[in-house]
């Protein structure tokens, strides 16, 4: 069961009032996951589970410890307290100690719905079942992921802070195949309520992409424009947001630092038209009311027309830095200023490029220029005087990020949509664009399907 | 190449003389065995309760896991501790099969009345789903056993005094910051001891006790003039052993070097992009053990169970007995009781003893990694044992066992391999990696990179990755290091399933050559 604010805040209550040690922060986290698999058109497995923890980290005379448990009862929980200030007598000081917060005024988000906390097991089953049919009939061969989680929560702290938040997503994910290997479709989607998951979009695009896909020639690996769906986007940047630490960036191992110990803040690092931000109070994507320092989030523009206006400081960072601490990032948005084009308008501009609909196993490469290498798959198109002309097979990239998005190289740019990169399973997502891009650096081909 | 334990000891007795006193209360150890104690006592009552409750409610099969896992970090960089954490978690999972549908609910509640709502939760889940179930799952048999198995750990690494730990950690980080041009390092190690205790509706009931760890650390050299940054990890990887693995290899030698090798690499020449013949090092090339072999034996993948996200593999069922995997001398092992693997047990996640198989013989592909599941589903009488759950709250599935390239007969060395190469790299350490989602097209970095010109191992290269296409790169092995060359990589945290979960594996192999591979320069002008 779900913590409601009244029992998390009993147990921090609890936790703080046996902490002899001169601060401390503690969190208590409960969840539910439920969660159902399919694959070879059959059901795999599918489970409920409810976890509850909680943690605690102390300072004494700064130094510093933590511990953890996944019982709250009063022993455990005493346990875990007597551990935390026993490893903070033996530890050395802890030179990055700052005061835990006090009191914080934090703006409410809306990230929970009930009915995906909730959620009937009839209705799901009946769900998947409909897109085992329609995959039957296709005759292709399906597999995906269906889950819907809730998370209920609170941090405290000695000095008089207390948080509470609960939050739900709920998403499907599907790959169709085609029984003789030669054609692949994937579509993945997800929202805070379970009902705005749509199903039938779901396994209706990775049935046709999967049918539209089959027989993909071979073309020669090399720098193509490309034309990248939202959800391609998604898989590229969703790790992106390390690159705005400013404390490695300051410290000169970052995409985003410059030489003599600089970094690139104010620099026009990308096209004009692109913006990178956090919104906690955007409708189809709210983010935490609460940053990961605790502080109370705000809109946080990392990038602003092109140019690189916030890096990330922890609290820890800015106060060395003597800077404000950064209240974000706790989502993320890549818009565009101006007129968003839609992925037929990219097609019908193109005179030849690759469609690419999602990347596999994307790992970086070569930090310092946010180099990453990775494979499309689940469907590629070649694309000729404004069409799609046949499917063609996969291939690997290596591609700077910040090359990618340069002045010069964006041609195009989307109108966000909500997507979670693939390598996450529906458990995360962001709000991003499709992009039109004048090269992309593609090394080797692929034969996997 | 670190391989001696040398210095080590003399610095890991000297200590930091204001903390070298200062050990764990007693009582902090007494607490967490009592904890261990209060779950042995209830475990078998909580087992018959939830088999009782799954069987009466009508599944034909069932099994509870309860688990006790206890972990400990400590992280630091250059000199200074940044976080000492020691978490405990415990609960039970309860796995069901109604109408041939799998059905799995978790608590961490351990009370004979919630296992049995946890039970029905099961069966509930299963009989909801079963309505649609196309395809009814079937197990292959398994010879029951009641009994008890303990990792061959030596030295419990959570009984070992936190200051120990510091103290190793802190005066690592002084060797790697001790070469002028070094900006950084980071060093951390983690440890997990895990109590499980397995009852299945076949009359299983199996106690199990293991032990891994992972000391790591990353050295970085910054050159502010510029704006480049390089770093070099440690070549050492997790192993399934206690603290004495912090005591056998020579850590802080190792991080010296680091240090060294970091700031080389600002001043290393760029590779010229071509064809090479590769000497692998087995501190890098178990990883492409683990994604080209280890993943694409998998008969999940094969009958695409994992086509949504891992994916699936260009072996087929078929394949068995007939595919050229490689070259004659190439021999892949499967294999649960290998010492220090971090993926040995004494017993997989449903009772099957733990095996030793081949998955490769003289470069043709043999066999398959199986769970009773997948064994029924392809007419095999029994499972090799690589059903896998991450904790107490994991739906069993299907993970991969150690797996392991055999060394060569003889008594051949790394630089006997290098006297053969007329242009080459040899590459130590892993660094980037990735690979396509049926197992065909790879490419893979590593931390450091040394020119072999005429059999000699020349100066340093940067900016290096290969590429190349599993059986092609298989085929390409023409020379195998001898045992003496042997050593076990891994990895802590790899990453399979819906929802995933983690699995610790190793694997295990000598230096190896490779003929004419596909290098990559990965240098962009920033």
């Amino acid at each position: 069961m779900l913590l409601t604010a009244e029992e998390a805040r009993r147990i921090t209550d609890r936790v703080l009032g046996m902490v002899k040690a001169d601060d401390a922060a503690v969190g208590v986290t409960s969840q539910m996951n439920s969660n159902l698999r399919f694959a070879a058109n059959t059901l795999q497995t599918s489970g409920r589970i409810d976890t509850v923890s909680a943690r605690v980290t102390v300072w004494i005379d700064r130094h510093r410890g933590t511990s953890a448990t996944s019982d709250l009862s009063d022993a455990s929980l005493r346990q875990m307290i007597d551990q935390a200030q026993e490893l903070a007598r033996l530890a050395p000081v802890d030179r990055e100690y700052l005061p835990t917060l006090g009191p914080q005024h934090y703006e409410p988000t809306r990230r929970y719905v009930e009915e995906t906390a909730t959620l009937s097991l009839a209705d799901r089953a009946r769900a998947i079942d409909e897109a085992l049919a329609a995959s039957e009939k296709a005759k292709v061969i399906s597999a995906g992921f269906h889950q819907a989680q809730a998370t209920a929560g609170a941090e405290a702290t000695k000095n008089g802070n207390f948080n509470y938040e609960r939050s739900t997503i709920a998403s499907l994910g599907m790959t169709a195949r085609t029984p003789d290997g030669a054609g692949s479709g994937y579509f993945l989607r997800s929202h805070i309520d379970i009902r705005r998951v749509d199903t039938r979009l779901v396994y209706k695009e990775a049935i046709r992409r999967a049918l539209e896909s089959r027989g993909g020639r071979t073309i020669e690996a090399s720098s193509y424009p490309v034309i990248l769906e939202a959800q391609a986007v998604a898989d590229l940047l969703s790790g992106f947001s390390l690159n705005f630490d400013a404390r490695s960036a300051e410290e000169g191992r970052s995409a985003f630092s410059a030489p003599g110990g600089k970094t690139r803040i104010g620099d026009k690092v990308f096209d004009e038209r692109i913006s990178i931000l956090s919104d906690p109070w955007r409708e189809d994507l709210p983010g935490a009311q609460a940053a990961a320092s605790g502080l109370p989030s705000q809109v946080v523009y990392l990038v602003r027309n092109g140019v690189l206006e916030n890096l990330v400081y922890s609290r820890y960072w800015a106060e060395r830095q003597k800077r404000d601490p950064t209240p974000g990032p706790v989502n993320r948005i890549i818009q565009a200023s101006g007129k968003p084009a839609t992925v037929q308008e990219m097609i019908q501009s193109a005179d030849r490029a690759l469609l690419v609909t999602r990347f596999w196993y994307i790992r970086s490469v070569a930090p310092r220029t946010a180099t990453l290498t990775g494979l499309t798959r689940d469907g590629v198109w070649w694309i000729e005087k404004g069409k799609i002309a046949y499917p063609v097979r996969n291939l690997r990239f290596n591609q700077s990020m910040v090359q990618m998005l340069a002045p010069g190289n964006v041609e195009m740019v989307g109108t966000p949509e909500r997507v979670g990169a693939s390598e996450d399973q529906g458990s995360s997502a962001g709000l991003m664009p499709a992009l039109k891009l004048r090269g992309f650096n593609f090394t080797s081909q692929s034969e996997a399907v | 190449m670190p391989r001696a334990r040398r210095d080590f000891l003399k610095f890991a007795t000297a200590g930091f003389g204001a903390v070298s006193a200062l050990r764990f209360a007693p009582w902090i150890l007494d607490a967490e065995a009592a904890q261990a104690s209060a779950i042995d006592a209830i475990r078998n009552d909580l087992a018959d309760a939830a088999l009782a409750a799954a069987r009466t409610l009508g599944a034909t099969y069932a099994d509870v896991r309860v688990i006790h896992l206890r972990t400990e970090s400590v992280s630091t960089r250059e000199q200074q501790v940044q976080n000492v954490a020691r978490n405990q978690s415990a609960g039970f999972g309860v796995r069901v099969l109604v109408n041939g549908t799998w059905g799995f609910a978790a608590s961490p509640q351990l009370t004979v009345d919630e296992a049995r709502r946890t039970a029905e939760a099961a069966v509930n889940i299963a009989k909801a789903n079963a309505r649609f179930q196309r395809k009814r799952i079937t197990l292959a048999p398994v010879e029951p056993a009641q009994t008890s198995w303990r990792g061959a750990f030596k030295k419990d690494p959570l009984e070992v005094p936190l200051d120990d730990k510091v103290q190793f950690l802190l005066k690592l980080n002084q060797a790697a910051m001790a070469t002028k041009g070094v900006s950084f390092v980071d060093s951390s190690m983690r440890w997990m001891s895990e109590h499980k205790f397995l009852a299945t509706s076949d009359g299983s009931r199996i106690e199990q006790q293991l032990v891994r760890g992972e000391p790591d650390f990353t050295v970085t050299a910054v050159d502010s003039a510029t704006g480049d940054f390089q770093t070099r990890a440690s070549y050492a990887g997790p192993q399934g052993m206690g603290y004495e693995y912090i005591e056998s290899y020579p850590w802080e030698t190792e991080a010296r070097q680091a240090g060294e090798e970091a700031v080389m690499k600002l001043k290393a020449k760029s590779v010229d992009a071509g064809r090479y013949d590769l000497l692998l090092h087995p501190s890098h090339l178990w990883l492409t053990i683990h994604e080209s072999v280890g993943h694409s034996t998998e008969l999940d993948r094969a009958l695409w169970w994992e086509a949504n996200y891992a994916g699936t593999s260009f072996l087929k069922p078929e394949d068995a007995g007939k595919l050229k995997f490689g070259a004659p001398i190439v021999n892949f092992v499967a294999d649960r009781t290998q010492p220090a693997g971090l993926a040995t047990v004494g017993f997989d996640e449903e009772g099957v003893a733990a095996q030793r198989w081949y998955l490769v013989k003289n470069g043709i592909f043999v066999d398959w990694q199986t769970t009773r599941d997948l064994a029924a589903q392809v007419g095999r009488k029994a499972s090799n044992g690589c059903l896998h759950a991450e904790s107490w709250d994991s739906v069993p599935f299907p993970r991969m066992p150690n797996v392991s390239l055999e060394a060569g007969a003889g008594a051949t060395s790394l630089e006997e391999l290098a006297t053969g190469i007329d242009r080459g790299i040899l590459i130590m350490g892993d660094g980037s990696f990735s690979i396509d989602q049926q197992r065909y097209n790879f490419q893979f970095g590593g931390q450091t990179f040394w020119e072999i010109q005429k059999g000699k191992v020349a100066g340093m290269l940067r900016d290096v990755a290969y590429q190349s296409r599993t059986t092609d790169f298989w085929g390409a092995c023409d020379g195998l290091g001898g045992p003496e060359t042997y050593r076990l990589g891994g990895a802590f945290n790899d990453g399979k399933g819906e929802p995933t979960q983690l699995n610790a594996v190793s694997h295990g192999c000598p230096v190896a050559r490779f003929r004419g591979i596909n290098v990559l320069n990965t240098g962009v002008k920033a």
